[in-house]
């Protein structure tokens, strides 16, 4: 059952149905994908996929303050953005190893080995941020 | 100071005077009558003050006579001196002198002669400069002469750096300004709760699990994670580069080490619940 | 191999010290001559020798300054004014004025020459053609045609028209410090000579200007003649009569050539080879003739007139104008220069932006009376650039008081990083010109050198730490349950 849903999703694993083509009222669309999402998505993902919100969030907001009040330091800007952005990659590319439904693609790389370099990636990126934050 | 002291009588036995007869100037212009004027120059500074305008001319007669005959001399130098004393520019003149001493000048202000020096607002001193080896000399002041003002001299193009030369300032490009303190301090507010509300709601939703947290073989991990992010805001509060990567450097051994123990423990556990 | 470094150096290191002891040496002695000139006491008189007696207070006079004299018949083959390429005496004076033809190696290009090689000219001009005719208008002077001397009926006198008294009072001062003719010059200067004029140059300026009365002709003829000739050669326009005050029979030169850092180890010596040339219109100015020569003046009184006989200020003018070009007075150059940050002492490599610069430097003055250089406060329109291709900031270098010959002044550094230069380019008529750049760099403030912890960037800072807080948090949630989730979505 499980599969079969799944071909309706996005293949690249997005957390947002967003790939209808359906003509119908939006709110039902929109509420049968959502259905859809809850119920068929494992609880590992829609974890990892709430961190992906929450990084979202703190990148749009950051960018409605630099663009509202100050881009001065610009720096401290590019370093904040540019955190959440990043983490936002790395930790996408990290559901997409971890996503069963990517198990053939990612067959050769084991969920360790994605998280491993998910933290490494983190690790460095960071290392910038604050390099940058001035 | 060797100095002899002599007293002679102001008619001492010396050749005659020179001196300037019936001094005439009129002041014609293109049109209106000319007005002729005669006056008798002295040695001492002359009221006379002579007005040209750009298109009028100046004629200026005169006969340079023997001051004790009276009769017509023509003397080896007969100058117009034009001196501007603010100035200091310095123009001469000499003038044509007939043998019976009458001497006539035009200046003509559409065509000043080369001799009229550059001239500024201040008037032209204008003096007659009488000089012969068979008479005494005479300087008569004659009048001061306003024209209008010319361009000024010309200048060596170095000149300038021989003098003091302006100060300059470097004009500072403004220090950034600051939003108010309440404005980041808002959005800073908002920029936490927004976000980690939703995080927190959303995990809490999905409600994970978390049986290991303190089992030994995840805690070193996470704990060297930790470590890792507290040196990097370290890094930023106060520490230098160098210090980051020696610390980094050990603590990424650490990390290494701790990594492969939880993760391999975590894979023994996942592949061996899916066998 | 190490021992022969051992045995080496002991005895390079004696050789080294002999050697700079014996140059030290020949420094001092150069520098402390025993003349008064900042440059050196050897002077060559050209000169016909049976006109030496003509000159002889002037002559002795150098001699009592310190001044070894050489003569040199013009067309005596020697002493050669260079040699090697090196000139033989610091100071040349051509008194043969009406000599037409020298020997080979005296010619315009040698008296350039000297002149770049560090040799001082005093140089007269004849009534006749020669040699300095043609080099005059090198040194943008004009010259009259030959034969026309400067003329004055006036004052009312009974020697020639061609022997002019000249009123020293009322002379140019070419800067705000000092005169080439000093007060010590009393008394009127007799001139017979030509006058020139003066080609706008910054570096020539004119000593003695001619009596505004005077003017440049031949006399020779009718007064009818010659009144007409003037009259005609006004009409020429432009070059065409030489009269007034604004003539010169006196003009000095500064040369730029050499110019010199004047820093470092080598510093004096590039102001040494700034070299004067004075010009004068007529040798008679040095004449013994002259300097006994009295100045009858008339002085109108209330009954009647008194005249005075006062002595002419001659003597002490001609050795005042070989004074200046043989650099006596006016003579400076800049001893050191330092800098440093504000409230800082040692020297700095390169300079932040906006940081404030103190700039100090230390300027002497050659003083003849002592034969010494002396620290000189006395340059009050002294200027310093900081320049990087245009000059940045222009500001006044004033003196420090209480520190004899110091200035100093402090700026901010431009917010423009690039290789900026510290400049002192001081040029005034009458003085050695002093130049001195000194090149610096001009960073921006390094990474951790901006102002930090602005309330502007809390948000960023925010942004940054929650989302390192995010993702520690993740990673202690993912690695402490993915094991039994992993077990719970199997066994569902």
């Amino acid at each position: 059952m499980a599969p079969k849903l799944s071909t309706t999703q996005s293949s690249s694993g997005s957390n947002k149905p967003i790939q209808t083509t359906s003509q119908s009222p939006f709110p039902s669309a929109f509420s049968a994908l959502f259905k859809a999402y809850t119920q068929n998505t494992s609880s590992r993902l829609k974890f990892i996929d709430a961190f992906l919100v929450f990084l979202m969030a703190s990148g749009i907001l950051q960018f409605v303050y630099c663009i509202l009040v100050t881009n001065f330091p610009f720096n401290a800007f590019l370093a904040g953005f540019a955190s959440t952005v990043g983490q936002f990659v790395l930790t996408a590319s990290l559901r997409q190893q971890v996503n069963p439904e990517n198990k053939l693609e990612f067959k050769e790389v084991s969920h360790e080995r994605a998280f491993a370099d998910f933290v490494f990636g983190s690790i460095i990126l960071h290392f910038f941020v604050y390099n940058f934050l001035g | 100071m060797k100095a002899a002291f002599l007293l002679f009588l102001a008619t001492a036995a010396h050749a005659a005077k020179l001196s300037a007869d019936s001094v005439k100037y009129s002041i014609i212009s293109a049109k209106g009558e000319p007005s002729t004027k005669s006056f008798v120059p002295t040695e001492k500074p002359s009221s006379e003050v002579v007005t040209l305008s750009g298109d009028q001319t100046l004629k200026l007669s005169l006969q340079v006579v023997d001051q004790a005959t009276g009769k017509g001399v023509q003397p080896e130098q007969a100058f117009l001196r034009f001196y501007d004393e603010q100035s200091g520019e310095e123009g001469i003149q000499p003038i044509r002198v007939t043998s019976s001493g009458k001497a006539k000048f035009d200046l003509s202000m559409a065509k000043p002669p080369a001799s009229l020096p550059p001239t500024s607002t201040a008037p032209l001193k204008v003096t007659l400069l009488l000089g012969s080896s068979s008479h005494s000399p005479q300087k008569l002041e004659l009048f001061n002469l306003h024209v209008p003002a010319s361009h000024p001299a010309p200048v060596h193009p170095d000149e300038v750096k021989f003098h003091l030369l302006p100060e300059l300032a470097h004009t500072f490009r403004p220090d950034p300004k600051l939003p108010p303190r309440a404005i980041s301090a808002l959005f800073t507010g908002i920029i936490l709760v927004v976000p980690w509300s939703i995080l927190l709601g959303l995990w809490l939703s999905v409600s994970p699990q978390v049986p290991r947290l303190f089992s030994p073989n995840i805690l070193p991990f996470t704990a060297s994670l930790g470590a890792f992010e507290f040196l990097l805001y370290r890094y930023w509060v106060d520490l230098k580069l160098g210090d980051v990567l020696t610390y980094g450097a050990f603590l990424g051994v650490v990390t290494v080490f701790t990594g492969r123990h939880a993760l391999a423990s975590i894979a023994d556990r996942r592949l061996g619940s899916q066998k | 191999m190490r021992t022969r470094s051992h045995s080496k150096s002991p005895l390079s290191w004696s050789l080294f010290t002999l050697l700079s002891v014996i140059l030290s040496a020949l420094v001092q002695l150069s520098s402390a001559g025993k003349s008064a000139s900042s440059t050196g006491d050897s002077v060559l008189v050209i000169l016909e020798p049976a006109k030496k007696a003509e000159y002889s207070i002037f002559l002795d006079g150098l001699e009592k300054k310190g001044y070894t004299i050489t003569f040199r018949a013009p067309k005596e083959e020697h002493p050669l004014l260079i040699e090697d390429g090196l000139p033989n005496f610091s100071h040349v004076i051509l008194l043969a004025s009406d000599t037409k033809s020298f020997a080979k190696d005296i010619g315009p290009q040698s008296l350039v020459q000297l002149l770049s090689l560090g040799t001082n000219l005093v140089l007269t001009l004849g009534l006749k053609q020669n040699l300095l005719t043609s080099l005059a208008p090198e040194f943008s002077l004009l010259l009259p045609p030959p034969a026309t001397p400067l003329v004055s009926f006036f004052p009312e006198r009974s020697d020639s028209p061609n022997v002019i008294p000249i009123d020293v009072s009322s002379q140019f001062i070419p800067n705000d410090t000092f005169s080439v003719l000093s007060s010590q010059v009393t008394g009127k200067v007799w001139f017979s000579g030509t006058p020139f004029a003066l080609n706008p140059n910054p570096l020539l300026f004119p000593i003695l200007h001619a009596p505004a009365e005077s003017f440049a002709a031949d006399t020779s003829d009718a007064s009818g003649l010659v009144s007409d000739a003037l009259a005609d050669a006004s009409e020429k326009g432009g070059e065409g009569l030489w009269a007034g005050s604004s003539l010169s029979v006196v003009a000095g030169f500064q040369t730029l050539i050499g110019g010199g850092t004047g820093h470092g180890p080598d510093a004096g010596s590039g102001e040494d080879k700034q070299t004067r040339a004075v010009w004068v219109g007529g040798s008679s100015l040095f004449s013994d003739e002259f300097a006994k020569k009295q100045v009858v003046e008339k002085i109108i009184q209330e009954r009647g007139m008194k005249v005075v006989e006062n002595p002419s200020g001659n003597k002490q003018a001609a050795l005042e104008i070989a004074g200046w070009a043989f650099q006596e007075r006016g003579v400076l150059r800049i001893d050191e220069v330092t800098h440093h940050k504000v409230n800082q002492t040692g020297p700095v490599e390169m300079y932040t932006t906006n940081d404030e610069i103190v700039y100090t430097t230390r300027i002497s003055s050659f003083n003849p009376s002592t034969k010494k250089w002396e620290r000189y406060s006395g340059l009050k329109d002294l200027q310093l650039e900081f320049t990087m291709l245009d000059p940045h900031v222009r500001t006044a270098l004033l003196p420090v008081s209480g520190k004899p010959g110091t200035y100093s002044t402090t700026f901010r550094a431009p917010d423009r990083h690039g290789v900026f230069k510290f400049v002192i380019s001081y040029q005034r008529k009458g003085f050695t010109h002093l130049h001195h750049t000194l090149s610096v760099a001009v960073v921006p403030p390094r990474h951790d050198g901006y102002p930090r912890f602005l309330s502007a960037a809390w948000p960023y800072y925010a942004g940054a730490i929650s989302t390192s807080v995010g993702f520690l948090l993740f990673c202690a949630i993912y690695v402490a349950g993915e094991a039994k989730e992993e077990k719970k979505n199997k066994k569902e």
